[in-house]
């Protein structure tokens, strides 16, 4: 009999029933299209900033003080100085947190003097990847994934020469001074190598006053090949907090696996220490310190947005389902005056609430999904992934939304006489 | 009685009998207006909350000039350029610099740079300082110079060209660039000592990508030879945060928004057509059909323009909450949203109302009384 009622319900009153069930979907849509991006979005900015600028930086331990002005180095030619090898590098992808380094960007200094049939330029000659492949898995890194902060107008160059002539980027500073242009073609290193330069490179720093050329070029040209100066290492780290600021030497041997399972900043360079142990590993506190704040600050507001969100969805799913039970009152008048206790009335309409709830939870995880993808793949380029638990997020509030939306029209519909009901005077 | 006051009686009764329905409809159109009024209060302010938070990634601007002739008075000229009201505005940050190679303890070679000491830490407030116990100290001393110069941050002397200085550091920072390996002193010691003016300005701008691109043409426009460049690496980040930030931010808002708005579409319909009985004894008691829609839209009004009222308030007050608890100042209400909200809630009613009494017109009032 039960199944029956609860049967002939929904047949019957399809369009009330449908009305209940679009607002609960909405609702669930909404609800699982911000939890994912409010979730989600740290992740992803992060991301964009991992291809936008380094976070870590590399330079051989023994290295005395930088005595760097601009773009002008003043180290007495003498002075023995370390490197980095450049065989070394690979290894950064095989540290513990390896899947997180999104990439890196070897480079070598050197003050040189171009020649050009319009007089010579002396200016730093800055060797780096372009986009370089390395390793066994012939990935590709260099400044053009990891700094994309650079703009080169232009074209940019290729890492491999071809004929003993090397591609290159002029900075743009320096091009203004010395009228260099694109297509305009430098001899280097008493006719070592020959550069042709391909664009002009704006990035606001050192760069912008010096010539920037394949990296296995500069080797050539310096007469120290595999040799590099510094590294920069772009890695996707877990914004520092308190537990990340406490000195690893300090921690208990548990706290001090935790603290290495963590991708955090100090961490990660902690471990690229181990795998590259003639290496000084720095953090560039102007990146690492800020980006933790500005990022979540933008998870707060999502949050908060969300939280916003999902209460007003709440409350706009269980008016609905108070008006589909207060318009029903003649029927909880009826069934009342056949005899129905007050529990089988409410187990009734809840039962049916319930329904509604799992029906139209599970087609509006299904469009919030969706949406997700859809705001993911048009702001960020790639989807926003639904965690499979918010489904449970999303059917537990909608039963929640649902039963309470009803029980209190339930409520307030049996405390009536049904005679008074069924009269329509109510 | 006249039609007016049938017709004003009609709306009241209606409200006030089927007070849940009223109660239903008015909650719908709340939450639909203070949806759009967070999501659009939010969204209107975002630029200059965030914009707020790149205060500590340090400089944006390097402006530099050939003529190595920056004194207190240009300083406050660039100021002027940037910012009509300088003296009272927080919002740009410069410092001063200019660098030297001096020697140090041992015959090694350091760079020095003269600054404002006190402006440059509050530029770059990243760094990651430790305070030193010196009596008057006049140095910063980057965490790399120190390891080589004076590990405990005692007293050294460096000379340049014969003269010597004595450098007392009064803190130690890492910053993880070239700076550590520096030494920084005040101005007007390092001109003392090297007789060089600062060439040199690092410029914090605390405003949108744009804006920091009109101050650059400006200052070029102002200071002929000089350079002015942004620091890209500080820009495109700024930039990038904030574009993804505002597009999430109206995607999130916007959806919430049209969702929300059919979800109440579908309640007020809903309820419209709950009340085929209310419409049919109109009609059979001889009401045109204008007249039915009028009194439909009437009330549809008046609680649109009471919840469009409440929304914007309410609405208002969660964004002064969402910016006082994440940003830690209040986003404050804007006026101008309050007519779109209100026009955008009683056009939302009407639309919801209009659907439904289409459908019913086509309807004999006696089937719809007898209950068919």
């Amino acid at each position: 009999m039960f199944a029956r009622l609860l049967f002939e319900s929904f047949r019957r009153q399809r369009r009330r029933k449908a009305f209940a069930l679009l607002a609960i979907a909405l609702g669930m849509a909404l609800s699982t299209a911000m939890i994912s991006v409010a979730t989600d979005i740290g992740d992803k900015v992060t991301r964009e900033l991992r291809a936008l600028n380094t976070n870590l930086v590399l330079t051989p331990m023994e290295a005395g003080l930088d005595v760097t002005i601009g773009a002008n180095t003043f180290k007495p030619a003498g002075e023995e100085k370390a490197f980095i090898p450049e065989s070394d590098l690979p290894r950064l992808k095989g540290i513990f947190w390896g899947n997180n380094i999104v990439g890196f960007a070897p480079f070598l200094f050197a003050q040189q003097i171009f020649f050009r049939p319009a007089g010579p330029v002396t200016a730093r000659l800055i060797g780096t990847y372009f986009d370089q492949p390395y390793g066994k898995a012939n990935e590709k890194t260099g400044v053009r994934s990891v700094n994309s902060f650079w703009h080169v107008e232009g074209e940019w160059p290729a890492d491999a020469g071809f004929n003993g002539s090397f591609g290159a980027l002029a900075g743009v500073s320096l091009a203004h001074k010395t009228g260099l242009r694109p297509g305009d073609t430098l001899e280097v290193g008493d006719g070592k190598a020959k550069l042709r330069i391909t664009g002009i490179l704006t990035t606001g720093g050192v760069e912008d006053d010096a010539i920037v050329a394949p990296l296995h070029m500069v080797q050539q040209v310096l007469g120290k090949p595999g040799a590099v100066d510094r590294v920069a290492v772009s890695a996707r780290t877990k914004p520092e907090d308190a537990f990340a600021r406490r000195d690893p030497n300090s921690m208990s041997p548990e706290m001090h696996d935790r603290w290495y399972c963590s991708p955090y900043a100090n961490s990660i360079a902690f471990q690229i220490h181990e795998a590259l142990p003639a290496v000084q590993v720095e953090q560039v506190r102007q990146v690492e310190q800020n980006q933790g704040k500005v990022l979540s600050r933008i998870s707060g507001l999502m949050l908060l947005l969300t939280i916003a969100a999902l209460l007003a969805t709440a409350l706009a799913v269980s008016a609905v389902m108070a008006g589909t039970v207060i318009e029903r009152r003649q029927e909880v008048g009826l069934m009342k005056s056949l005899g129905a206790g007050n529990g089988l009335v409410a187990t009734l309409f809840l039962t049916e609430a319930g329904l509604l709830a799992i029906i139209g939870g599970g087609a509006g995880f299904a469009g919030g999904v969706f949406l997700a993808r859809y705001i993911g793949q048009s702001v960020f380029n790639s989807p926003i992934v639904v965690a499979p638990v918010v489904l449970a997020v999303v059917i537990f509030a909608a039963l929640m939304v649902a039963f309470a939306g009803s029980t209190g029209a339930v409520r307030k519909a049996m405390r009536f006489d049904p005679a008074v009901v069924l009269r329509g005077d109510a | 009685m006249n039609r007016r006051a049938l017709f004003m009686r009609l709306l009241v009764k209606a409200a006030w009998v089927r007070r849940d329905r009223a109660a239903t409809a008015l909650l719908s159109i709340v939450v639909v207006a203070t949806m759009a009024t967070v999501g659009l209060t939010v969204y209107a302010d975002l630029e200059a909350k965030l914009n707020r938070e790149f205060r500590s990634f340090g400089a944006n601007l390097v402006f530099t000039t050939p003529s190595a002739q920056i004194d207190k008075k240009a300083a406050d000229e660039i100021l002027a350029q940037l910012s009509a009201n300088a003296a009272a505005d927080e919002s740009y940050r410069l410092a001063p610099m200019a660098y030297a190679i001096a020697v140090g303890p041992r015959e090694s070679r350091v760079v020095i740079a003269g600054t404002v000491l006190g402006e440059l830490q509050e530029l770059n407030s990243f760094w990651d300082s430790q305070p030193l116990a010196n009596a008057n100290g006049n140095a910063l001393l980057g965490a790399k110079a120190a390891a080589q110069l004076s590990p405990t941050g005692a007293p050294f002397t460096i000379s340049f060209e014969g003269k010597t200085f004595e450098v007392r550091p009064s803190a130690i920072f890492k910053s993880g660039s070239e700076d550590d390996s520096r030494i920084f002193l005040e101005l007007t010691g390092f001109t003392a000592l090297t007789s060089l003016r600062a060439d040199t300005v690092l410029i914090h701008a605390q405003a949108s990508p744009q804006v920091i691109h009109a101050k650059i043409d400006r200052l070029k426009a102002a200071f002929p030879g000089a350079e002015v460049k942004p620091v890209r690496a500080v820009t495109e980040t700024q930039a990038t945060v904030l574009g993804k930030t505002r597009a999430v931010v109206l995607a999130a808002s916007l959806i919430v928004v049209v969702l929300i708005v059919l979800c109440m579409v579908a309640t007020l319909t809903g309820s419209v057509l709950e009340r085929r009985k209310d419409f049919a004894v109109m009609k059979a008691l001889g009401a045109s059909n204008s007249a039915v829609n009028l009194l439909f839209a009437g009330e549809a009004s008046v609680v649109a323009t009471a919840g469009g009222l409440t929304g914007f308030i309410l609405g208002s007050a969660i964004a002064w909450w969402i910016g006082q608890a994440n940003f830690g100042s209040a986003i404050l209400p804007r006026p101008l949203l309050l007519a779109p909200v209100m026009l955008g809630s009683i056009a939302l009613a009407l639309v919801a109302c209009s659907a439904p009494l289409r459908l019913l017109r086509g309807i004999q009032p006696a089937v719809i009384l007898r209950g068919e």
